[in-house]
């Protein structure tokens, strides 16, 4: 059972999401199930609940780690809950990137340094493969799907100026399409 | 000042069309702000930063764009400015909730081939520019890490980096480069 019945309250919203979003480091996946477990370790919110949440915080843009505190933070405690949570997920990162930041200024013409940039950042490309593979094995295909993902990617590639536009539309019209075909 | 509010608008694009978690953004941040803000080369090691430091990814890219480009205002601005879309749509959404009937399954499916389409177009975007061997040998190894183990892809980031930090002019002299 639950050990800590206290109620949930924005500030608790505020320290418990300031808290997990300055230990937890690697992206909305990572954080998500912290988050899930820390609710239901207070006793505040079943998993089964948080997950539903979290699957209509995927729909929304932005930070998932942020639209899902704020969705369940709404849930608790309303709109200050809401508010605290925002503030909780934002001002840990803010600060600590402030420090690296400075600490890349008075220290990142140190060959060294330079180097570790250069092998961190060398990466980046391998992760965002991995990602795609990913989503591509987790996901179920067929041709107009494959069709799809592949002409708005592409479309994306050749007018980086218009991704806006391009992904809004896009996503409105495959919404639009996905639509009619679950209703016949 | 008039840099500031081009730069809160900038991000405040990015937050808009931000689907589908970090990595599927990062080429959509890319395109707004290379090579007007930042270097090719600096932004890969600002992603290397934001994604091996506390927070999510677009939020921490607004932030050390905005600081290294007007200080703390500017980095108060961007931040928010990456999240002021979103929030206005979770605040719409709540608001509105049970009055419109949105199809769950229809929006989470175009959603996903959505942000596979944004994670495609970031592969390409970010595609090696080096063609450093160790550099080539280390991408590909995080390839592995991440596609195949459970291992964090911070241990990567911060592992290849260290590797070249500490043994890369050694590694590189042994062969002769």
């Amino acid at each position: 059972m639950a050990k800590n019945n206290q109620p949930p309250t924005p500030i608790r919203l505020f320290f418990m999401f300031a808290q997990i979003t300055t230990v937890t480091l690697g992206g909305g996946y990572v954080i998500v199930p912290v988050i899930g477990s820390a609710l239901e370790k207070r006793g505040w919110m079943n998993e089964d609940d948080f997950y539903s949440i979290f699957v209509k915080a995927q729909a929304f843009p932005g930070p998932l780690a942020m639209s899902t505190a704020m969705l369940v933070s709404i849930r608790l405690c309303g709109f200050w809950g809401a508010f605290a949570a925002f503030w909780g997920i934002l001002i840990p990162p803010f600060l600590a990137l402030i420090l690296v930041s400075d600490l890349i200024r008075t220290y990142g013409s140190l060959p060294a340094v330079q180097r570790f940039l250069a092998g961190a950042g060398a990466v980046v490309p391998g992760l965002v493969a991995a990602m795609v593979y990913k989503s591509v094995k987790k996901g179920s295909w067929n041709i107009p799907r494959v069709a799809e993902t592949l002409i708005l990617a592409i479309l994306l590639a050749l007018f980086p100026k218009l991704s806006l536009p391009i992904l809004l539309g896009g996503i409105a019209l495959l919404y639009g399409i996905e639509a009619l075909c679950t209703k016949h | 000042m008039h840099e500031t509010l081009i730069l809160v608008w900038t991000f405040f694009k990015v937050g808009i069309i931000a689907f589908g978690g970090g990595w599927s953004t990062v080429g959509i941040i890319k395109n707004a702000v290379v090579p007007t803000w930042i270097s090719e080369n600096d932004f890969r090691a600002l992603i290397a930063i934001a994604q091996s430091t506390p927070g999510p990814i677009a939020l921490n890219a607004a932030t050390m764009i905005g600081w290294s480009h007007g200080g703390l205002v500017a980095a108060m601005l961007s931040t928010l400015s990456v999240v002021a879309f979103p929030v206005m749509a979770i605040t719409a959404t709540t608001l509105l909730a049970g009055k419109v009937k949105l199809n769950q399954g229809a929006l989470d499916s175009s959603l996903k081939t959505g942000s596979l389409a944004m994670m495609l177009m970031t592969l390409w975007v970010l595609k090696p520019v080096s063609l450093d061997p160790l550099l080539l040998i280390l991408m590909l190894g995080a390839f592995y890490i991440s596609a195949f183990t459970k291992i964090n892809a911070l241990w990567a980031i911060l592992g290849s980096g260290a590797i070249n930090a500490i043994a890369g002019p050694w590694i590189r002299g042994l062969f002769g480069g």
